[in-house]
């Protein structure tokens, strides 16, 4: 990931392997993140295979490793985002697939707890959706938060307030049995 | 110690959240897709490249075309003068031959 490098033939199977190296290290993120933004196991997929092509067409652009792993945080939010609102637009409801996980592998599952709590996340709007993804399965800060999605750190941790708010009482709701502290 | 219902809901959501596996394959299909895009660029290049020189030709040709019929239209303008000249000789080799007769026939 060097900078000022042209993608030539021959240069073609380093590129290839920096590529799968990327593929490698960030399929899980990628796919996670869309799948929980979207709620939808073959869209998620479609959204990965998008964003890492999208990645292959930029790879002389990403001049790190953390710069590779923002570029396509970044840009998997910003795909999911899209893909939503042509959905919303086709009419068509997601968050269809997350209670009955099908599609997916039976070790790929989640854990009962894990399945309402996405279920109860995707009950979010999704600007706190984005930011709780954010914060929870990527670990970031506010302001790290703030640059992947961008927006302003106040507006991201307003989100994140309302959003752990809202989803505290719906888990106090619905996860009695679940839930550990409340 | 008793800890923060907020942190231990928090740290639940952390547990919960945790990075689900992407699906099995997606690596292969992403390399498989990655290797054709490749190699239809080649054949995407020489597509381009005969669209240049289809294009060049035909532009050349226009320009070919062009150049011959202003030559065409030279020579038809250069004889359409050859002619008025001939014309205007012979009319006045007519007229000379004509004066000079005349002069001839008030000199006997």
């Amino acid at each position: 990931m060097a900078n000022n490098r042209q993608p030539d033939f021959e240069q073609l199977p380093e590129f290839e392997k920096e590529f799968e190296k990327l593929v490698d290290e960030h399929q899980s993120m990628v796919f996670s993140l869309a799948l929980r933004m979207t709620g939808d196991r073959g869209l998620a997929e479609e959204i990965a295979q998008d964003v890492f092509m999208e990645m292959d067409r930029n790879l002389t652009r990403l001049e790190s490793a953390d710069h590779a792993c923002f570029w396509l945080r970044r840009v998997t939010m910003s795909r999911s985002t899209d893909a939503m609102r042509r959905r919303r637009v086709r009419g068509m409801d997601l968050w269809v697939e997350m209670e009955d996980a099908h599609g997916a592998a039976v070790e790929e599952r989640a854990s009962p707890l894990g399945t309402r709590l996405e279920q109860l996340l995707a009950t979010l709007p999704e600007p706190q959706r984005a930011a709780l993804i954010l914060r929870y399965q990527e670990d970031l800060t506010p302001e790290e938060i703030a640059a992947t999605l961008s927006a302003p750190v106040a507006t991201v941790k307003s989100h994140l307030q309302r959003g752990l708010k809202l989803l505290r009482a719906k888990a106090a709701t619905h996860l009695k049995e679940f839930v550990r502290g409340n | 110690m008793e800890i923060d219902p907020m942190d231990e809901f928090e740290r639940e959501l952390r547990e919960a959240f945790e990075r689900r596996p992407a699906p099995p394959g997606l690596k292969r299909r992403l390399m498989e897709k990655r290797r054709s895009k490749l190699e239809a660029r080649p054949w995407v290049t020489w597509q381009r490249l005969a669209a240049s020189l289809a294009l060049t030709a035909v532009l050349a040709g226009g320009v070919e075309w062009r150049i011959v019929e202003e030559r065409r239209k030279e020579e038809a303008a250069r004889q359409q003068v050859m002619t008025a000249l001939r014309v205007t000789s012979h009319a006045l080799n007519q007229m000379n031959a004509r004066l000079a007769a005349r002069r001839r026939g008030t000199q006997d």
